[in-house]
């Protein structure tokens, strides 16, 4: 478990928004991604990160990234 | 014929506007509608017996009043009381798109939901159980593929049967735990007369919609309802997620119930995938980036040039066959010299430029429909931040190099009011089209042989004033930080050449309607004062335009152009910056004229200061009566007096320093 911007790319489940994104998590929320979601990491930081949901990529800055926490998705937790 | 009301409406990258130019073609105009002062694209299509006329909105995902668009999109579709709103929807993404759609049904408005962009979908291994989609919603549903036209005319015809049958909207979300709450709210709303239905009002006040409290803040039953809301909050705390969460539950099962999945064929991800890798990283995309606008540029100038000398050369003819047809039927003086001297000379040195602002648009909006733009906001971003400025500034920057006034526009899709503010004050330095034909003629005589590079460099110092009095403005009025950047990229594909056509041809008959009004008009006061009095030479210096610049001109000295016609151009800039050179026009007789007049009166040092004056020191009354719109009259004000100052400074510093060389 670990924040998005330090994570490698792959499947991820979101566990949780930090706080200090309070204001932004809404935002997400408008482009459908939730917490509870399975996301895909399509490129990695550094730089700004993308992923994909629902055949959607979304595009978010570093400060963004850190506040999400994922889970990676291994083969045991499906 | 009868006539009914369309709106058309989606999220950001559905294809929204290539479904809108295949329905209505070239019965378009960009409009303002009444109310709020807002561009609103406007067009018109026949099919059967009715006239349809089509209103497009501004994309967006939700209906709440989080930015500007969504509060502008809101406040059309409840006063407009459409026949029919067509729901754009990305096929490949139904379950957010969906979202859209089910606040609009809240809203209770008679929908067609567009699934477009099917082929993408098809490519991602999805097909679309259409059927049982229209019985899930309870509205009629159509596929298409706007890019290759297809089903446009079912679309025509799915929007002609649902505005001759309206329907009830019959799907509703069960916001299970919340329905109590919901119904609580109702009962306290009463009876409430507003634009809105009563679950819409009840459900976005629970969201605490901002729009929506100020609203009932002027009804008398805002006590009542600010109490049943507080204890809603008591007992149900995160009520406002979970209300999100339901209604993406629901579009989440109606998307997988409809959706059948097959096998893949990535292709098109894969390529985006690939080249997301260099158009967003730090260095190579940087270095893209750059790349981009430095060509976009060049190929503005070496694509336009041929068809502007050809324009040139149109115009001299026009103006010595109508010289000598005058002279052979004996009219007076005067005549001749108002239409040749003024109106062809001056209205025609600006005209000569619309090749290049055809190329221009064409170009950009080559960029935007490639899906580039939104990776330029990411490529930007952190440079943007280290300013005070938000990632998402980059793109009404990028569109004030082709018009400031709907680039501040732009400025909507930016949620705080400290980074509308900045984007607003920073866009005026991004050099507009109306510019360049400045930078044309100056680098035409000035600098033949390295007019691109000229060219670049002047974009660059405005960029870079742009940038610079956003960060000075931002640490004297604003402390807060930017929001963090979150942006849908779309997929990459090729531009569409008819959006592309459609988009230069809409600016450049705005270009031609801007020569054919507020040019003219400018044009024609400018031959009267430089013709009168009677007893001055044509626009000599003891005419009365000569004796206005002269005085103006002693300020202009320091900058190494103080003659009386240079004042007098900038003054006149102001107008409308093409007018800057249609000054000269009408004041040195033409084209032929300006080149010797300019030659004689500038140095390339003191030409590039002017260019450099022209560009920072003022933005046209169109672009200051916009930002008075869009930030309110004291922004207005200090945009004006910053940078006529600073492009002053600017000038000057930069002929002084380089005058010692």
């Amino acid at each position: 478990m670990g924040p998005l911007v330090k994570s490698s790319p792959g499947k991820y489940k979101i566990v949780q928004i930090t706080t200090a994104c309070q204001a932004a998590k809404k935002r997400l929320m408008m482009l459908g991604v939730l917490v509870g979601d399975e996301i895909e990491l399509i490129k990695p930081s550094p730089g700004p990160v993308i992923i994909e949901k629902g055949g959607t990529r979304i595009g978010l800055g570093q400060g963004m990234a850190s506040c999400i926490i994922v889970n990676k998705i291994t083969k045991e937790t499906k | 014929m009868k006539e009914k009301t369309v709106i058309l409406t989606g999220n950001p990258n559905t294809g929204k506007t290539t479904i809108f130019n295949a329905l209505t073609g070239l019965h378009q105009k960009t409009g303002n509608w009444p109310g709020v002062t807002v561009e609103i694209k406007e067009g018109s299509f026949v099919y059967q017996d009715t006239k349809f006329k089509m209103l497009d909105l501004p994309g967006t995902y939700s209906l709440t009043s989080f930015t500007e668009d969504e509060k502008i999109a809101r406040d059309i579709l409840v006063k407009e009381k459409a026949d029919v709103v067509v729901v754009v929807a990305d096929a490949s993404n139904l379950e957010r798109n969906l979202y859209l759609v089910m606040l609009l049904l809240e809203l209770e408005q008679n929908v067609v939901l567009d699934l477009n962009m099917y082929d993408v979908a098809r490519d991602k291994g999805l097909a679309i159980d259409v059927n049982h989609l229209e019985t899930i919603l309870g509205t009629k549903c159509v596929i298409t593929i706007g890019s290759k036209r297809t089903g446009i005319e079912a679309l025509k015809q799915a929007i002609y049967d649902a505005s001759e049958d309206k329907k009830e909207v019959i799907t509703k979300i069960n916001y299970g735990e919340a329905e109590e709450q919901i119904s609580l709210v109702e009962k306290a709303l009463g009876d409430i007369s507003s634009p809105y239905p009563i679950r819409f009002l009840a459900i976005r006040l629970l969201e605490q919609d901002a729009d929506i409290k100020a609203f009932i803040k002027t009804t008398p039953v805002y006590q009542n309802i600010k109490e049943v809301i507080d204890a809603v909050y008591n007992c149900f705390p995160d009520i406002e997620t979970y209300l999100i969460e339901k209604r993406y539950g629901f579009t989440h099962g109606v998307s997988e119930e409809c959706t059948k999945r097959m096998d893949i064929l990535e292709n098109r991800i894969k390529l985006t995938d690939k080249l997301d890798r260099f158009f967003i990283h730090p260095f190579y995309g940087t270095l893209s980036f750059l790349f981009f606008i430095w060509a976009t540029f060049n190929i503005v100038f070496n694509w336009g040039s041929p068809f502007t000398h050809l324009l040139e050369k149109l115009f001299a003819f026009a103006a010595k066959n109508i010289t000598s047809l005058l002279h052979s039927i004996d009219s007076p003086e005067w005549i001749a010299s108002l239409l040749t001297d003024g109106i062809i000379g001056g209205v025609g040195s600006v005209l000569i430029f619309l090749p290049n602002i055809f190329i221009l648009f064409f170009v950009f909006a080559a960029l935007e429909d490639s899906g580039y733009i939104a990776r330029a906001a990411f490529v930007t971003d952190r440079l943007m931040h280290k300013i005070g400025l938000h990632g998402k500034s980059a793109i009404p920057m990028i569109l004030g190099f082709g018009c400031n006034v709907p680039a501040i526009m732009a400025t909507r899709t930016l949620e705080t009011k400290k980074d509308r503010v900045l984007t607003i004050l920073a866009t005026p330095f991004m050099s507009c089209s109306a510019r360049l034909p400045v930078y044309l003629l100056f680098t035409g005589i000035f600098f033949q042989h390295n007019r691109g590079s000229i060219l670049f460099s002047l974009y660059l110092i405005g960029t870079f004033t742009g940038l610079l009095t956003a960060k000075l403005f931002k640490s004297v009025f604003f402390k807060e930080e930017s929001p963090p950047i979150i942006m849908e990229l779309p997929l990459f594909h090729a531009p569409d050449i008819r959006n592309m056509l459609i988009s230069a041809w809409e600016r450049s008959y705005l270009f031609i309607r801007k020569a054919g009004g507020i040019i003219f008009f400018g044009v024609i006061i400018i031959w009267v004062l430089s013709y009168f009095p009677l007893s001055a030479t044509y626009a000599g210096e003891d005419s009365f335009i000569g004796i206005l610049g002269s005085k103006l001109a002693v300020l202009l000295k320091p900058a190494g152009f103080g003659y009386w016609q240079a004042a007098v151009a900038l003054l006149f800039g102001l107008v409308a910056k093409e007018l800057v050179v249609g000054t000269f026009g009408a004041v040195f007789g033409g084209e032929a004229g300006i080149t010797a007049a300019l030659s004689s009166l500038f140095t390339p040092l003191s030409a590039y200061a002017f260019m450099l004056m022209t560009l920072i020191y003022i933005p046209c009354i169109a672009t200051i009566a916009v930002i008075k719109q869009e930030a309110g009259i004291k922004w207005a004000i200090i945009a004006t007096i910053w940078s006529i100052f600073i492009g002053w400074v600017v000038a000057v510093l930069f002929y002084q320093g380089f005058k010692l060389y």
